[in-house]
């Protein structure tokens, strides 16, 4: 029974709060841009916002030397989060047969543990930072800690179920993504999407006044 | 009950390799997983001898006794099966078992060992006897239609053997006692006697 | 010595000088000449007896082209059975369960190691951020890996007689294949922690008297030590070294399909389940002194400072360099540091919408 209700109802309403809520939340960012800037540009806005996506990707170079612990680790598990998400051979074929009906070439075996491998490091290291150290610890909300863990069950579960046999520990990953995606649109969880929205804003911003950002 | 065993007569296995064959095809192994093997020692030499190996099911089975989730269980008729819904593939029968017939699907390098998978003297599974996921796991039940492994059945020169350990045993005590005749007759060991029993014996 | 060792000795003496006799008794027999009688041997007989001995039988091949697949028999699997079912999971077991209740004794008899001076407040800075990080990620996998190590180990016996076959497989299942991909994160970890730990590691003068005054535990008065006493140290090298063993082991063990024999496999797993049963018993102790055991040690890891006053009783030399180089902070500041009072308004007001 418990099996159904993951496999079918559960999942339905956690995909429904899962798109809607990106849907909203994306939504809202582009309403609040509507605002027209009456003021007389100084440069283009377009490739100050298009700049300043990628320029992001890099750490500041004043703050880069202090926090060189949070970006190796951050990198680490950020790639290797995507990696595995997106070329696991499991996830390419659960795509393929329920979203897109079309697959694309899945990573190796070996190339998939070491990519979760790189994921799982960098998270732990990512979190414990966050709890030891008294700075980050300080700025850190329920928010943060909740998504950590539940990130980090996400792919404990994955890596438990790795066999592909037990029907368990299927369910276990399902259900902790099934979470995962209901917390996901209400927590700072969205920055996978809104890190775009956010710093093409910042760029546009800057750009339109002339300013390097 | 029977106690089913495999034997095979050195003195007659040829290296023909069709036992291997006739296997991968009856019961549809994946790719890389030998069930049965023929091995050669000093191939090419005078005294040359091949041995067609696979599980023994032995009657105290290592991998059973060493196994985590215990998944090994002897039938009515002593051979030893085991179920892969419950093989985790840690690969410790394949540690503890001296004549290497636990096999493991080959994933590459790195890889993590799927479900174990061996012989099971064409007897099937746990699953219902001739059902497809029973053909699918662990390939045919031949044993359930009376009918023996397909490798001894179909071994050209009869080197294997397989059947009730009784039966197995008496052939192959006739076939020793013929064997040491001849040698007592010829005055040489069998390495180097001719393969029939001398005219005298045969008479009788 | 003891009435058991010596008893021990005894029976190690009894079998030396048996073993001498036997090997005495077989060379008067390779003396003795043959009987005249002609035998009739079994064709290849002797063939067969060196495959079974794994002695040289010549060349040896097979048209199946896997590992291993032209040895007849490995013997040697039937002594590695014997090794996990008698006494990997017997002494195992015990070595465990003794190592828990002498450190449970302990702490029953002498109770948690108090600070004589109480606490000063004032406090000196340890270990990095860096540092504890990485401590807690090589806990946090050590624990996890023992965990599902143990439950592989002793779950059939345990667990199966109260789960059934077919939950306990899934909670293997899972534990297998998390032992299996958390192992490489463990040895990274460890190869970071041997790097920025080796160089106080290195054992000094000082570090022989806290050996020969047992590190404290006899006696009240506690002995000298410098960043890291001598028993730190200690178990510092066991989790490096024991921990490179686990780890290249495990690595051999979890990739099957590189070609190495069972036998290498199974040298392994002995060396693997060995060094791991030891290092779970000595993290033990571990664990016990610096939580429960000692009063004040648990900070340093936690916040990466410590109180003075447990620096001075524990680490008296480097309490003293801290003294000398004025690296002491004042109870004020240290809970400034740890953001426990917080003077800007503005962002503790911004701290409590946040909340």
């Amino acid at each position: 029974m418990i099996m159904d209700f993951i496999d079918g109802p559960f999942w339905y309403f956690s995909l429904i709060v899962f798109f809607s809520g990106i849907i909203w939340n994306m939504g809202s960012i582009v309403f609040a841009l509507s605002k027209v800037d009456l003021s007389v540009s100084r440069g283009s806005a377009v490739s100050g916002a298009i700049k300043t996506i990628f320029t992001r990707f890099a750490a500041d170079k004043g703050m880069a030397p202090h926090i060189r612990l949070q970006i190796i680790a951050g990198y680490m598990f950020h790639l290797g989060l995507f990696a595995l998400l997106f070329f696991a051979a499991p996830h390419i074929l659960f795509l393929e047969e329920h979203f897109l009906g079309f697959g694309w070439t899945p990573m190796p075996h070996w190339a998939f543990i070491i990519a979760s491998e790189f994921a799982f490091l960098g998270l732990l290291i990512l979190w414990l930072h966050r709890i030891l150290n008294p700075v980050s610890r300080l700025i850190s909300t329920a928010d943060d800690h909740i998504a950590s863990i539940l990130t980090f069950v996400v792919m404990l579960t994955g890596c438990l179920a790795l066999l592909e046999s037990f029907t368990a520990l299927r369910l276990l990953h399902r259900f902790s993504v099934e979470l995962f995606l209901i917390y996901f649109p209400f927590s700072r969880l969205m920055h996978a999407f809104t890190f775009i929205p956010s710093r093409a804003f910042t760029g546009a911003w800057f750009g339109r006044r002339g300013i390097s950002s | 009950m029977a106690r089913m065993k495999f034997y095979c007569d050195a003195e007659r296995c040829i290296e023909c390799n069709a036992c291997v064959t006739a296997c991968k095809n009856e019961n549809e192994v994946p790719w890389g997983v030998n069930r049965r093997r023929v091995v050669t020692i000093n191939d090419g030499v005078p005294g040359e001898r091949s041995l067609s190996v696979a599980c023994m099911h032995c009657s105290d089975a290592p991998c059973a006794t060493v196994c985590p989730v215990d998944c090994f269980y002897t039938t009515d008729d002593g051979v030893v099966l085991h179920d892969k819904d419950i093989c985790i593939g840690c690969g410790y029968c394949f540690y503890a078992c001296p004549f290497g017939a636990p096999q493991f699907p080959d994933d590459g390098a790195f890889a993590s060992r799927g479900k174990m998978d061996k012989c099971t003297f064409c007897a099937g599974g746990p699953e219902e006897d001739n059902s497809a996921d029973e053909y699918q796991k662990y390939g045919s039940n031949r044993l359930s239609e009376g009918k023996l492994p397909l490798c001894a059945e179909m071994c050209s020169t009869k080197a294997l053997l397989a059947g009730d350990a009784n039966v197995v045993s008496d052939i192959y005590r006739e076939r020793v006692i013929k064997r040491g005749a001849s040698v007592l007759n010829k005055g040489v060991s069998y390495q180097n006697a001719s393969l029939r029993a001398s005219a005298v014996l045969k008479d009788k | 010595m003891s009435k058991c060792t010596w008893i021990f000795f005894r029976q190690v003496y009894f079998f030396i000088s048996l073993l001498i006799f036997l090997c005495l008794l077989l060379a008067v027999d390779a003396t003795a000449s043959e009987p005249a009688t002609s035998k009739v041997n079994s064709p290849g007989s002797e063939l067969w007896m060196n495959v079974r001995k794994n002695m040289a039988t010549g060349k040896v091949t097979s048209q199946v082209k896997s590992v291993d697949s032209n040895v007849l028999i490995n013997s040697y699997a039937q002594r590695w059975t014997q090794f996990r079912m008698t006494q990997l999971i017997n002494y195992g077991l015990i070595v465990l369960l003794a190592v828990f209740s002498i450190i449970f004794l302990f702490y029953v008899i002498r109770g948690r190691v108090k600070l004589s001076g109480g606490l000063s407040g004032h406090m000196v800075h340890r270990f990095t951020d860096y540092e504890r990080v990485l401590h807690w990620v090589l806990a946090i996998v050590f624990l996890f890996l023992a965990t599902t190590g143990l439950i592989l180990l002793f779950g059939r016996p345990i667990f199966i007689p109260l789960l059934g076959h077919e939950i306990f497989s899934v909670f293997a299942s899972a534990s297998k294949e998390g032992h299996n991909l958390f192992g490489p994160i463990f040895l990274v970890s460890l190869i970071l922690m041997l790097f920025s730990f080796v160089r106080r590691n290195i054992y000094a003068r000082g570090d022989l008297t806290w050996l020969l005054r047992g590190g404290g535990i006899i006696g009240k008065s506690h002995v000298t030590g410098g960043f890291f006493n001598m028993g730190e140290k200690t178990w510092y090298w066991i989790v490096i070294l024991i921990g490179l063993a686990i780890s290249a082991s495990g690595l051999i063990l979890v990739s099957p399909n590189l070609g190495q024999s069972r036998i290498i496999m199974e040298l392994s797993h002995v060396i693997h389940s060995i060094g791991a049963i030891i290092l779970i018993a000595v993290s033990m102790g571990h664990m016990y002194l610096g939580t429960k055991g000692t009063e004040g040690t648990l900070e340093s890891m936690k916040t990466g400072y410590v109180d003075i006053k447990w620096a001075e009783e524990h680490h008296d030399r480097w309490a003293k360099e801290c003294h000398d180089n004025n690296r002491l902070i004042s109870a004020e500041d240290y809970a400034k540091l740890q953001g426990k009072i917080i003077q800007n308004a503005k962002v503790s007001n911004a701290m409590e919408e946040n909340k």
